[in-house]
């Protein structure tokens, strides 16, 4: 009779039952011994010394394989599933196995796992990463098209609603309305001041550095008034409030939408566009043009504080510079751009929102998707204005 | 009365696994508990009822650490859980299981690593194991196959039910509380959770921690019940005997009430 050790190291905790086993060759029977707690925590280990016996190969033909658990002290449904497996295997190599000594309570459990192991293995759909990387690219330039369609077939529903609140005013929710008015304007004044303060005056400073060279520095005033009138305080702000509010929007309706609340509105009667959807965006529309208007001031008053330092021009100095580079023509260029860039984050917040589908994860998605979408249709605005303006010479 | 002897015997002179004396917890100006005690003896299934707002879930989340409690000491397997220090904790969390309302489950993980996940974070064990264990726990909780690789958002309730089911089973622990298991399945999905869970309990040898509302779980599943009232465990005892024997208001409104009478005589 030959005996081979496979009891593990470092379980001292339960001396009287060492975990692990003996592997016992007797007659015809080749017999493995379980002793101790055979529980989640062990059977890594447990496995791999089982996988470390070596079975002579002419042990096959004429012998039995024989677990025996008479020496459990505990078993769960991993330690079932060890001992079910190593049977399987076992029998696999051509070595019939059996149980013996088992207590009714390990019974129980081991055909437990017998059953559901017979139960077939489930079909794992899953591409390579090359094919998802290339299926989501392809996803991506197909919904360009249809992402177009959706921005216009959105804008269609807010207007239709829009013209049926001005005929029933009654409808207009005006309290979401004002209470929109306040968090996306008039919270946003601090951080804007803030931005197109700092903007203004490193735009003034490096305009005096560049202009230096052809002695020309007084036209760095020039230069920012009319930058920041036709250009830079309405995309600071657009880029602002879509990182505020267009981000929020999305947020706001998309876990709506996850628990269900939308679905409860459309049920009893509501219209989502009308209640959620027209008091944003028309609140955007409002503030926006008054944001980019306090943009460009903050601008300017950014620059007037760089021209004093660098110019050493004094606040009469530097309102006569404005006076004489800027017309209302540069103001208007700017002003006239705000309410379409509005509209459009609006537009994409609120479409992004009700995208989304049950999860976190598609929600931190489309509120990305509609921040990055958005400042990236606002730039193509704001292009095809200046083209546009420059075109008609105004 | 045979049954009812039978699962007196069960009940007696057992280890207690957890024990709660004096705990007393409070918001802000609203007392939730004042002084109560309750015990849970290893093996069994039992059941906590009391009206909306007095507390099961509370209590539920006090004893698994998920809430903090200002007097009294709570015991599970004999140790007091406040006076772990945290690595004890997480021994200890290891041993249990929670099946919360909705399952809970992570919805940016399928369910086979939604069941992973305790495996994953304490314990050293090679992927394939992982996978085969875990398909395990999801056959004995009753999910086909197919649901393996499949979101939690594409799941219905009550399957999203038995994936939380079989996640809190992951680590093959010793004490399973359910935070109300049947809430929002029909009668024929309620029945057959029912059953799961009893077979789970006699093939498992769990002990369950059961919140529930549902009277047709209490009379089929549960060795005992307590009930919350007035701040305390005001009852225990057989859903049985309770019934026949309320001693208390609620009890008796609760047992007395036409549900109640309607599963029992109807």
């Amino acid at each position: 009779m030959t005996i081979i050790e496979g009891a593990l190291e470092g379980f001292s905790h339960c001396e009287d039952h060492r975990v692990g086993f003996h592997v016992e060759h007797e007659s015809n029977i080749f017999r493995l011994r379980i002793t101790g707690e055979w529980t989640i925590r062990e059977v890594a280990q447990l496995q791999r010394e089982i996988d470390a016996i070596l079975m002579p190969s002419t042990l096959f033909s004429d012998h039995v394989g024989e677990i025996e658990l008479g020496g459990l002290s505990k078993l769960d449904v991993a330690g079932a599933w060890l001992i079910n497996s190593t049977r399987k295997k076992w029998s696999k190599r051509g070595l019939k196995t059996r149980f013996a000594g088992a207590g009714s309570e390990h019974h129980i459990l081991i055909d437990e796992v017998r059953r559901s192991d017979k139960a077939g293995q489930p079909q794992q759909r899953q591409k390579s990463p090359f094919q998802r990387s290339l299926d989501d690219a392809l996803k991506g330039i197909g919904g360009i098209g249809s992402d177009a369609m959706m921005i216009l077939g959105f804008l269609g529903t807010i207007a239709a609603t829009f013209t049926h609140s001005l005929v029933h005013p009654k409808r207009f929710r005006w309290v979401a309305f004002v209470h929109q008015l306040e968090h996306v304007g008039f919270r946003a004044i601090g951080i804007v001041s803030l931005i197109c303060f700092l903007i203004g005056a490193v735009i003034l400073q490096q305009g005096v550095v560049q202009l230096s060279y052809y002695g020309a520095e007084p036209l760095a005033v020039n230069m920012l008034a009319v930058l920041s009138l036709r250009e830079v305080g309405v995309l600071l702000t657009a880029i602002i409030v879509a990182g505020r509010s267009g981000s929020a929007f999305t947020a706001e309706i998309g876990s709506m939408k996850m628990r269900e609340e939308i679905d409860a509105m459309r049920i009893i009667g509501l219209d989502p566009i009308e209640v959620l959807v027209l008091p944003r965006v028309l609140a955007l529309v409002v503030m926006v043009p008054l944001l980019a208007f306090w943009g460009d001031l903050m601008c300017m008053l950014g620059g007037a504080m760089m021209a004093s330092f660098y110019l050493g021009l004094d606040w009469s100095g530097y309102v006569d510079n404005l006076h004489a580079s800027v017309t209302m023509n540069h103001f208007l260029a700017g002003m006239i751009k705000a309410p379409f860039v509005a509209l459009i984050i609006g537009i994409v917040g609120c479409m992004e929102g009700f995208k989304v589908e049950g999860s976190a994860e598609s929600l931190g998605y489309h509120v990305t998707v509609a921040v990055v979408k958005a400042i990236f249709l606002v730039i193509i605005v704001d292009a095809v204005f200046a083209m546009f303006l420059a075109s008609i010479g105004f | 009365m045979s049954e009812i002897n039978h699962k007196r015997a069960k009940s007696r002179s057992r280890e207690v696994v957890i024990s709660v004396r004096n705990l007393s917890k409070g918001f802000e100006q609203q007392i939730v508990f004042d002084k109560l005690n309750l015990d849970v003896f290893r093996g069994e299934v039992l059941g906590i009822v009391g009206g909306s707002g007095t507390g099961k879930s509370v209590l539920m989340r006090c004893i698994t650490g998920l809430l903090s409690y200002e007097r009294g000491t709570i015991e599970i397997f004999g140790k007091d859980v406040e006076a772990l220090n945290q690595r004890e904790r997480i021994a200890m969390d290891t041993r249990l299981g929670v099946l919360f309302q909705d399952g809970a489950l992570f919805g940016a993980l399928t369910v086979l690593q939604n069941i992973q996940v305790p495996m994953r974070e304490h314990l050293d064990m090679p992927k394939s194991m992982m996978d085969e264990l875990a398909l395990i726990k999801l056959k004995m909780v009753g999910l086909p196959a197919n649901a393996a690789y499949k979101f939690p958002s594409e799941l219905s309730g009550g399957m999203r039910k038995r994936a939380g089911l079989a996640r809190a089973l992951a680590l093959d622990p010793e004490i399973v509380f359910l935070d109300e298991p049947t809430s929002g399945l029909d009668p024929i999905g309620a029945a057959a959770f029912d059953r799961l869970i009893w077979q789970l309990q006699s093939t498992l040898g769990l002990t369950v921690y059961m919140v529930t509302h549902d009277l047709d779980s209490l009379f089929s599943i549960c060795d005992r019940v307590a009930v919350l009232a007035d701040w305390k465990i005001v009852r225990t005892g057989l859903p049985e005997e309770l019934r026949e024997m309320p001693n208390h208001p609620w009890v008796e409104r609760y047992f007395g009430g036409p549900r109640a009478m309607a599963r029992t005589f109807g």
